[in-house]
């Protein structure tokens, strides 16, 4: 026998027509499901995210076909991956079969299921279905039975598990009662192509052929009412991902990382400033919403949500949602609670994470900034005055400006006012200038750029804080200002380089000031150190110690610079044991977002849940790159009376200078 | 109903004072500026005796000095004035607190201003006069050093703030001048919309000379930086040396550590 | 010389800063005369005139007719100098006395120098030395800057006044003791205060464990208390209470004006302040430049506490 089979055995074509009729129904349900939500997406803001369609079209394919982001997470991923594809084989090989019989034979009188073709075909499509079959088992028994903390399961997820399981099996079903029938003892050696199949059909047999072909009817039916049902609740129920969380890769942010939106200060007709209603957020914000599909990944990693604060961003991003979808009485703002808002350190590691691409931190910062610029509301007094320090002197710590550059009196930094002809611009910022702590760290740079030969220069007093905790907490107007005043100050000395041992500071002169009108070089000096160690401008003796490193935010995940440092610390003698949260998973210090600023009024430490994971290690010393994470560490070891120190990695380096 | 909120820019009290090169004053170079602090209090109050009333009363700030002044006077209209009235004066420093109280009744005395608030002290020169100076020359009741101040009809009930932790409650009727202590209230941070109002709002400018000071009563023959007394001691280092140190002195010179 | 001092009475008690006037008095080298809103049970120990207005009838406070008894008072003596402490009550009535004699007020004078007056200025990091144009001053003289040797001790001559209003009255509706959290910092051996340089509002518990291994009390600056971190009744100053413990430590306070004049009588006075140059430097017999979040728990450590 010709190895292929009767595409409408037993149920005869005149299914067809009914067949299409409802598959027609269903899909144009699922077209105006999804045009209905397409009205309410558009309540935002626009804002255009389908320039570059065909990178932006590559991504989709890659990712979304790859499951890449999905599978960062091993076997939760995985699962969902086989499902996935498992799925997916199956839909391309049930096109297959629509393309032959609805098209191909009976217009072209071709038929290509057959041989050895038909073969393959039916062993992947089997093997898929049991793939799907157990992952989708997989994915039950975690959500069901294993229960991870966080996992929310709501009526569609029983929906959804309702009927993939039953189409599923029913489609085994279907396939043992036809197998049984014309092929279990007319074509045994093709049954066994389908391997699956012959296990139900030998398990049926014994039903005989009449009732085989009730039941297979019967199913072929049930079949086919629940994949157009499945069709139709799409955009219903959460099944809605396999298209918005898709398109979320068409839709992405492709330019840098963490960076926010210039505001036009400039412009005397605005009234609105930050969002308080959904419209003024970008649709891509409302979408966002739709596109999640609560895998609680970044709230797993939240350093907020791990430490008992009200912030999870996964909720921020479905409440944006729900008060799009179902309207809402409150404001924005009320609904999301403004402690939830200040309690992000804007660290990104949901972003980084989120398997849908979602922009968790716009929507945050841009409600902040309403709380600031239109209701003059910070997260306590010591912020409000810290704020007022930043307008006065030019630093949180409402220390006299004029005394910003006293940490360098005994170093060879030169001020730019007296000599403004040197290698390199140092800009320090707030903690370097100010903190005792810091200010230690400021002058081991310096030592270590005078062991370079470098000629560094300072502003000094001229300098003013980089205005990135101000812009973080929504002040954009106080950092515009500050910002304003730096630039003219590197434009008055012609400045062309700048390093600075502070990642705010770093990532703010290299990219924010771009939009302000400041193009210059900007380094860490982490890359900076690196540079001078490999072109021999630096030479260390190294001496060995154990270490932890902890890979700060703003230099980890929003800039992808984790190897240079480690290269540095491994130079000086260092011997790492990297903690489980590190690189892109690292946890952060609590500092980022302004919140260096705040004081932490609920829920556990960040600080001191982090030193406890350097404590893990074994390691006596926390090396970090970061003014604040180094102050946070040095509170929390204190606070944890850990017996660990926390160093910065000049410190280290300076040590080691070859005298 | 009019108010009038008299305010003054004051050196921030975290940067070292240079005498100027007339031994009476200091020199601007090297200090940043801000809103005194008390005055920053009145401000707020009477911001809020506005929002009180609806909206209605017609807020002016008033400020006194050189051009810079601008910058605090904007920081108060931010919060919520109508108007502000700059007179500048490059050589404030040389009238003494009677002149400068008599350039503002001089001011005020046509415009019927039912309340004037204004910071019991300013935080360079803490005089403490120029309020109730002020009320004197136009009239006026007047109340000092008020940590609580409410309003109703024409009479104002304010609560003062004496010494030991005790506080007194008293009853006046407006027109009244109204000074503020700190504390009084929770100035608030000016919004983005109100701060880009203020470009609209009208800043007149008028010269000392446009006002009657009459002549000082009081002269400043000097101002200097007093001699550091030198009996202090210094520690520094590191904290758990100092620590010890610092203990070794106290067991030594006083009978409080054995 | 002749000078006219505004003594103060509150709830029937005469204020210890009345015989502060008299060592003024007698620094300027002026023969001095009383005046005050009181009973006759609340006349100072002094021998000399006192005109006194009587408090049932003018009120505890009712500055319009406490100014016309100073002008009663003024023109029967016709005095060359008219002091007030400067307090609550002198930084009010003394620029209305001023105003209405038409003659110069120098405010919160600190010492005497040459005949000529000294004040403090931005946050007494300065002085100014100033004089008056007119023949007659008012004065208001800081609380605690000059001291009585009870030279003038004795029984005064009391003169009653009735002095009429000036078109402005006050009604006085009471007193308010604002939560004093029951501790008495004048009667303190020890007090270790928290400043704004503590940083947070969580460290002024390691304040008080230090105040506690001192074997003292807890006492705070005005921003603190300002910003809700601890009890009122715990404010050192001016517009707190005036201490003056065998030692006092002040963590993280610069030395704002206010609150040095209500400790710099203490006998040791401590500065734990990462400012070298702040202003409490003046009156510290020890200054140590640090961070009080360091050095606190450091001492709590050896202490063994």
């Amino acid at each position: 026998m010709e190895a292929t089979r009767e595409i409408y055995w037993n149920v005869g074509h005149g299914v067809v027509p009914i067949m299409y009729v409802l598959a027609v129904l269903a899909v144009a349900f699922l077209a105006w499901g999804f045009y209905r939500r397409i009205r309410v997406y558009r309540r935002g803001r626009p804002v255009d995210r389908l320039a570059n369609l065909g990178g932006r079209v590559s991504r989709l394919l890659v990712n979304s076909l790859g499951q890449v982001k999905v599978m960062k997470v091993r076997l939760p991923g995985i699962t969902h991956a086989s499902f996935f594809w498992g799925f997916l084989v199956l839909f391309i090989g049930t096109l297959l079969v629509m393309v032959q019989a609805d098209l191909m034979d009976p217009f072209f009188d071709t038929i290509f299921l057959k041989g050895d073709f038909y073969r393959g075909f039916s062993l992947v499509l089997d093997i898929a279905g049991l793939v799907a079959i157990i992952a989708l088992v997989g994915l039950l028994v975690r959500r069901f039975v294993v229960r991870p903390d966080g996992l929310d399961t709501t009526k569609d997820d029983y929906i959804m598990h309702g009927f993939l399981l039953t189409i599923l099996i029913t489609g085994f079903v279907i396939e043992g009662a036809r197998m049984a029938v014309t092929e279990l003892d007319a074509a045994p050696e093709l049954a066994r192509y389908s391997p699956v199949g012959l296990v139900f059909a030998h398990a049926l047999y014994g039903l005989g052929k009449s009732s085989l072909q009730s039941l297979h009817k019967v199913l072929w039916w049930v079949h086919l009412v629940l994949a157009v049902g499945f069709i139709a609740s799409i955009p219903l129920t959460k099944f809605r991902h396999m298209f918005t969380t898709s398109a979320n890769y068409l839709f992405s942010d492709l330019g840098e990382k963490g960076v926010m939106s210039t505001m036009d200060l400039e412009d005397e007709e605005a009234e609105q400033f930050g969002a308080a209603e959904l419209e003024h957020l970008t649709w891509k914000d409302v979408f966002d919403g739709d596109a999640c599909t609560v895998c609680k990944r970044c709230q797993d990693r939240c350093p907020a949500y791990r430490t008992e604060k009200p912030l999870s961003p996964m909720r921020v991003v479905l409440q944006l949602e729900e008060a799009a979808f179902r309207g809402s009485e409150a404001t924005l703002i009320e609904d999301v609670g403004s402690d939830v808002l200040w309690s992000c350190t804007t660290c990104r590691a949901c972003e980084e994470i989120c398997p849908a691409e979602i922009e968790h931190l716009d929507k945050i910062l841009e409600m902040r900034r309403n709380l600031v610029l239109m209701e003059g509301e910070f997260p306590g007094e010591e912020v409000t005055m810290a704020v007022n320090n930043v307008e006065v002197n030019g630093n949180p710590f409402g220390l006299a400006f004029a005394t910003r550059g006293d940490w360098a009196e005994e170093t060879d930094m030169v001020l730019m006012s007296e000599d403004s002809e040197v290698d390199v611009l140092y800009f320090p910022g707030c903690y370097a200038s100010f903190d005792s702590r810091n200010q230690a760290v400021a002058r081991s740079f310096a030592r270590i750029c005078s062991a370079a030969g470098l000629k560094v220069g300072i502003l000094g007093g001229e300098e003013k804080c980089c205005g990135e905790p101000l812009r973080k907490l929504g002040n954009e107007y106080l950092y515009q200002a500050v910002a304003a005043e730096n630039i003219e100050k590197f434009q008055k000395y012609g400045v062309t380089k700048i390093v600075t041992t502070c990642p705010h500071c770093f990532n703010t002169l290299g990219r924010d000031y771009r939009d302000l009108g400041l193009e210059v070089e900007v380094e860490h000096y982490t890359l900076f150190l690196d540079r001078l160690l490999r072109d021999g401008s630096l030479e260390l003796e190294a001496q060995p110690f154990d270490f932890t490193y902890h890979d700060s935010c703003y230099i980890g995940r929003y800039r992808d610079i984790m190897d240079a440092p480690r290269q540095v610390l491994q130079a000086t003698g260092g011997r790492i044991t990297e903690m489980d949260a590190s690189r892109y998973e690292s946890f952060c210090c609590g500092g980022g977002g302004g919140l260096v600023l705040a004081e932490e009024k609920t829920g556990r430490r960040i600080n001191v849940e982090r030193v406890g994971m350097a404590q893990e290690t074994g390691t006596s010393t926390l090396v970090s790159n970061c003014p604040f994470c180094l102050s946070m560490f040095d509170d929390g070891v204190k606070a944890a009376e850990a017996d660990l120190q926390a160093r910065d990695l000049a410190e280290i380096v300076e040590e080691r200078l070859k005298t | 109903m009019k108010i009038l909120v008299c305010v003054k820019q004051v050196p921030d009290m975290a940067s070292s004072v240079t005498i100027n090169a007339e031994g009476v004053w200091y020199v601007d170079e090297g200090l940043a500026f801000r809103l005194n602090e008390y005055d920053e209090y009145a401000v707020e109050e009477a911001v809020q005796l506005k929002e009180q009333l609806g909206g209605e009363p017609d807020l002016t700030i008033l400020s006194i000095g050189p051009g810079r002044v601008k910058e605090a006077m904007r920081r108060a209209m931010a919060m919520g004035a109508d108007r502000g009235v700059h007179i500048v004066d490059d050589e404030y420093y040389k009238k003494d607190s009677h002149q400068i109280a008599s350039m503002i009744a001089d001011f005020a005395k046509d415009k019927d201003f039912d309340l004037v608030f204004t910071g019991m002290q300013s935080q360079d020169r803490g005089s403490g006069q120029v309020g109730p100076a002020i009320a004197a020359q136009l009239d006026y009741a007047c109340v000092t050093t008020l940590v609580g101040f409410e309003y109703e009809d024409g009479k104002i009930t304010a609560t003062r703030e004496l010494e030991g932790g005790l506080h007194a409650k008293v009853k006046l009727a407006a027109p009244a001048v109204v000074t503020c202590q700190l504390g009084m209230n929770t100035p608030r941070y000016p919004t983005l919309p109100n701060i880009m109002k203020v470009k609209k709002k009208e800043l007149l400018e008028f010269s000392p000379d446009d006002f009657a000071s009459g002549d000082a009563l009081v002269v400043t023959e000097s101002m200097y930086v007093p001699e550091k007394k030198g009996a202090g001691l210094v520690l520094e280092g590191d904290a758990g040396e100092v620590a010890g140190k610092l203990l070794d002195v106290l067991k030594e010179k006083t009978s409080i550590v054995k | 010389m002749k000078a006219l001092l505004v003594c103060e009475v509150r709830e029937g008690k005469l204020l210890e800063s009345s015989y502060e006037l008299l060592g003024f008095a007698a620094a300027m080298e002026a023969d001095p005369v009383m005046v005050m809103v009181g009973t006759e049970d609340s006349v100072p120990d002094f021998k000399g005139t006192v005109y006194l207005g009587d408090v049932a009838s003018m009120g505890e406070y009712n500055p319009g007719e406490h100014k016309q008894l100073v002008l009663d008072a003024v023109e029967k003596e016709n005095p060359d100098y008219v002091v007030f402490s400067h307090s609550s009550y002198g930084w009010d009535l003394a620029p209305r006395v001023a105003s209405a004699l038409g003659v110069a007020q120098i405010s919160e004078v600190v010492e005497l120098v040459d005949g000529k007056f000294v004040l403090d200025a931005c946050n007494a990091k300065v002085r100014r030395l100033v004089s008056p144009k007119t023949d007659r001053v008012v004065l208001t003289v800081q609380a605690g800057a000059f001291s009585d040797d009870g030279s003038f001790e004795g029984s005064p001559q009391v003169e009653k006044i009735s002095p009429a209003g000036d078109g402005h009255p006050m009604e006085f509706l009471g007193y308010e003791e604002v939560d004093t959290g029951g501790v008495d910092l004048t009667k303190a051996e020890v007090i270790v205060s928290a400043g704004r340089g503590i940083g947070k509002e969580e460290n002024v518990e390691m304040i008080r464990k230090l105040a506690k291994a001192m074997g003292g009390e807890l006492g705070a600056s005005r921003p603190v208390v300002d910003a809700g971190w601890v009890d009122h009744g715990l404010q050192v100053g001016t517009t707190g209470q005036t201490v003056s413990p065998k030692l006092y430590m002040a963590c993280g306070i610069s030395g704002a004006i206010q609150h040095l004049a209500g400790m710099k009588k203490s006998d040791f006075i401590v500065a734990i302040n990462t400012d070298a140059d702040a202003p409490i430097k003046e009156i510290a017999d020890v200054l140590v430049v640090s961070d009080v979040t360091k050095l606190v728990p450091a001492l709590l450590e050896e202490l063994g506490g």
